[in-house]
């Protein structure tokens, strides 16, 4: 690619002056970075929420009989719980938030493609999140974050919100996902190459045809079970020549991708935040990244095997089972590479760094138990029990949210100026690794010994290790309460980290925190990937970023 | 870009310690799950059990030694590669990008070893899908909310409470339901299949230890799924089997002739049986009912006083509630806010039995 073709068309260098206005600067803003914020405040606000959800269910299943909640309480609280953690905060997090606020610093733009668009996305995620909590009002979902028919026709009115609100977060993910591809595609520094990208943005690159592609299934999907409720139209009911497999099939069309949409921003997070606190190359750049294309590639082919046990063509269920064993390759490769990127290197650790680390060895397990569940044969016995409760809370858990962590301690300086307190991040790791296996490793054993998931009551002989889970969550819960408190005084009180905290030498670090309105004074030219901490940093064009002289001329409203 | 040669790599000897320590500690965790398989903690059942089981030994085995390997390295790394206070503070790693050799072997490694993993998850899975025997006691289990029924050749309706096997005799289970989506589950047998409204799925397998065991469901199917884990399968000898299902099949021929008799129109609620309506109660209805005032739901309402107490409201025409409406709700069935009552045909229900039951109804005052 030559430069003119990065560079032309008046792209990147279309300069507007900054809104001085509060409400066009922090309300509706158009600023990439202004948007990933307010992504990240409102996830980190549905994560306190859905996380007293969380411990509403723990606190329930301390008694083999329930006891805190009826049945129909509790069954709304797990569904709400789960579709707003995917969708309300893991989701919107890894794409909105740091995709918005990283991806365009490192690829050396201005903005996204498509600011208004950026603007509109982001809108529309709050409203889903009001609708989708609200739905407890009305009588919320019951049947879990997937709603599989005939049990969500049944259910009360919220189940109907449900559908809108996840059709518009639907909508919202999508446009992310056009508008992010463009950007990359179209609005790299000059010298950029693909194989000059920070592997932050080769994530992005591979979640973002994910979002736009697999969404739109969902949507279809909500579409129909939307208008069935309402309008009695039988898609889904089979005593009116509905089917309900039918829905099962739409909605992991989408949700499987949507795994790693949740899981593929977090590996790249990760491979930011290894190197630079190894202060070495990323080893296996090319192999980790065209292992991310071939993870979202490979993940559009697998979905079926959510669907073992409920009816599938008994050889249809072959494909599906060995298609989800070669995905285990290049997410072994990316795991092999991180472990190696460690060896010799100099070693941080940093609050992010351990939670990078951290990341290894859960989603190293979690990726593991999923390897199990894709073998026809076992998946017979673990379906549908607390062994698949386990296996994606290590995932999203233990593999995304500690990714977001990772992320959060990492930019944050970035974001604010200020560096987030050592001690207390640590703090918050130890517990929260600690208080995370506790309440979740014992589930593995409880699916495989009898314990159905969804459940307000169980058979007592899960009672004490189900106590001990509850036990742990509250340590869990105590360290992402002690995170936020660190995050709320830092963002006042923390020590001034400068423009490179971390010595890290990707774009956005070049550049003062927080940064311009327009990030870069002058678009930098690229040399080079940024990992070789031995070489001079790979740019030209940055030598005013850290001095007086003035922002780039605006080219005035019109 | 420019290619840049690395530094040559040298592991030390502390790197081939830890190597074989974590060998060791693999090993230890291979024969773990050979020395103490599956069924040490939940008996087997059913004939595909060992398979299931085995293929759990194996990727158990192999996933600890992976694991193990992980998180040993990054364990190792992490203290022996740690920045001292020593350091200047902008010391740097090794500077190394990329091995290919060392790539190709990582990729290659998991590549056979999935192969491997296809291989005997598919050899497992002919055996439990394909190679069972096709020529066994042909069985049919219905989910509804919150109970399982069972159907046996030859057997008038439908048979509630346990289901029988007889040790040895190869089973072809059909399942489907008659509301939602229900799972049959016995985790001693590691067989499951989802009980789909409007379609049928089959599960094989021949019983193999003589046994009480439970049946769980697995898929979420409203208010009390969670209590839908009480009922079992009893595996007899052929012996007692076949006295179980004699008997049965001699009750069954007497008592009601349900699906058969669904009626259209208006029920003879004469010669009404509280006694037996009370049995048909616990059996049919009170999952949903309790026999308690209305305000006492469980799904539906409580039915105590159901024709006399006011706190009823009207219920089919609007006047007060007459022993024909009631049986006229347990004929149609109802739909209500929280879930739908099952109609007569779907309950196996006959006209006696909602005689029966009317009267019982009755007489709770």
């Amino acid at each position: 690619m030559t430069v003119a073709a990065v560079h032309g068309g008046g792209i990147a260098d279309h300069i507007h002056p900054e809104p001085q206005s509060f409400i066009r600067r922090y309300i509706f803003s158009i600023d990439h970075k202004i948007i990933g914020i307010q992504y990240i405040i409102t996830g980190f606000v549905f994560l306190v929420l859905s996380g007293m959800l969380a411990e509403l269910i723990r606190v329930q299943l301390m008694h083999a009989n329930g006891g805190l909640v009826s049945n129909d309480t509790y069954n709304e609280i797990y569904s709400v719980h789960g579709s707003a953690m995917v969708w309300l905060v893991i989701i919107p997090l890894v794409t909105g938030g740091f995709g918005n606020f990283v991806m365009p610093l490192q690829i050396g733009a201005r903005d996204v493609a498509f600011p208004w668009l950026n603007m509109l996305s982001f809108w529309m995620f709050p409203v889903a999140g009001l609708m989708l909590f609200s739905s407890f009002l009305i009588g919320a979902p019951v049947a879990g974050w997937t709603e599989y028919p005939p049990m969500s026709l049944q259910a009360g009115p919220g189940t109907s919100m449900w559908c809108a609100a996840i059709f518009l977060i639907g909508v919202s993910s999508t446009l992310t996902g056009i508008n992010f591809l463009v950007t990359i595609l179209k609005m790299r520094a000059p010298g950029m190459t693909f194989t000059r990208m920070p592997l932050f943005v080769w994530a992005q690159l591979a979640t973002a045809p994910l979002s736009m592609v697999a969404t739109t299934a969902l949507a279809a999907a909500l579409a129909a079970l939307f208008i069935e409720r309402q309008f009695g139209v039988p898609f889904y009911d089979p005593t009116k020549g509905g089917s309900p497999i039918l829905w099962q099939h739409m909605f992991w069309f989408y949700s499987h991708p949507a795994v790693y949409i949740m899981i593929l921003p977090a590996f790249g997070i990760i491979s930011e935040v290894l190197p630079t606190f190894s202060r070495k190359p990323i080893f296996g750049y090319k192999m980790i990244a065209f292992s991310s294309v071939a993870i979202a590639l490979a993940g559009f082919m697998v979905w079926a095997h959510h669907m073992f046990t409920s009816g599938l063509a008994p050889f249809l269920q072959l494909p599906f089972m060995i298609l989800t064993f070669v995905i285990g390759v290049p997410t072994g490769i990316k795991i092999f590479s991180w472990m190696a990127t460690l060896w010799g290197g100099k070693i941080h650790f940093t609050s992010s760094m351990l939670f990078a680390i951290g990341f290894l060895a859960l989603f190293t397990f979690g990726g593991i138990t999923g390897i199990l569940l894709a073998a026809v044969p076992f998946d017979f016995h673990v379906h549908g029990t607390y062994f698949v409760v386990a296996h994606f809370h290590y995932v999203l858990v233990g593999g995304s949210l500690m990714g977001i962590f990772a992320g959060t301690y990492y930019w944050f300086p970035k974001m604010t100026g200020r560096l987030m307190n050592e001690f207390w991040g640590r703090l918050h790791f130890w517990l929260f690794f600690i208080g995370f296996n506790g309440t979740f490793l014992p589930m593995h054993w409880l699916g495989i010994l009898g314990m159905p998931r969804r459940v307000p009551v169980y058979d007592p002989q899960f009672q004490g290790w189900n106590q001990f889970e509850s036990i742990m969550s509250f340590v869990m819960t105590l360290g992402i309460l002690i995170f936020f408190a660190n995050l709320l005084v830092s963002i006042r009180n923390g020590k001034k980290g400068g423009a490179n905290p971390w010595n890290a030498r990707t774009l956005e670090w070049q550049i003062p925190s927080p940064p311009h309105y327009y990030n870069f004074k002058n678009i930098p030219a690229v040399y080079a990937l940024p990992y070789d901490f031995s070489e001079p940093l790979p740019y030209t064009g940055l030598e005013n970023e850290l001095t007086d002289s003035p922002a780039p001329a605006t080219a005035g409203a019109h | 870009m420019v290619e840049q040669r690395d530094p040559a790599v040298k592991l030390d000897r502390g790197f081939w310690i830890v190597t074989a320590v974590l060998a060791v500690l693999s090993i230890c965790g291979i024969i773990f799950w050979y020395a103490v398989p599956l069924q040490h903690w939940l008996p087997e059942s059913a004939q595909p059990a060992d398979q299931v089981d085995a293929l759990f030994a194996f990727m158990a085995a192999t996933s600890t030694a992976l694991f193990v390997f992980v998180c040993g390295y990054i364990l190792y790394f992490s203290i022996a590669f740690r920045a001292r206070s020593t350091d200047a503070p902008d010391a740097i790693g090794v500077q190394i990008h990329d091995n290919h050799k060392l790539e190709f072997w990582w990729a290659l490694i998991p590549a056979l070893f999935v192969i491997l993993l296809s291989v005997l998850s598919v050899k497992i899975w002919w055996g439990i899908q394909i190679a069972q025997p096709n020529n066994g006691m042909v069985l049919e289990a219905i989910g509804h909310q919150w109970f399982y029924t069972f159907r046996y050749p030859n057997v008038k309706g439908e048979v509630p409470d346990e289901m029988h096997l007889a040790l040895g005799v190869p089973v072809t289970l059909h399942v489907t339901s008659s509301d939602v989506i229900h799972s049959f589950w016995v985790p001693t047998m590691r067989l499951k299949a989802d009980m789909v409204p409007g379609l049928i799925n089959t599960i094989r397998f021949t019983p193999s230890a003589v046994g009480t065991y439970k049946i769980i469901c697995t898929e979420f199917c409203g208010t009390q799924h969670g209590e839908m884990n009480k009922q079992t399968v009893v595996i007899q000898s052929k012996a007692d089997f076949d006295k179980w299902y004699q008997a049965t099949q001699a009750a069954h021929a007497n008592m009601s002739d349900a699906l058969a008799t669904v009626s259209t129109g208006a029920i003879n609620l004469a010669g009404g049986d509280a006694a037996a309506g009370q049995q048909l109660f616990s059996q049919k209805c009170s999952a949903c009912h309790a026999v308690g005032p209305f305000s006492q739901r469980i799904v539906g309402p409580g039915l105590k006083g159901v024709l006399d107490d006011p706190a009823h409201p009207n219920l089919v025409d609007g006047d007060k509630a007459t022993p024909a409406d009631v049986a006229k709700i347990l004929q149609n069935g109802f739909k209500g806010d929280l879930g739908v009552m099952p109609n007569q045909a779907q309950n196996g229900l006959s006209d006696k039995d909602i005689a029966n039951l009317v009267a019982y109804l009755a007489s709770l005052k």
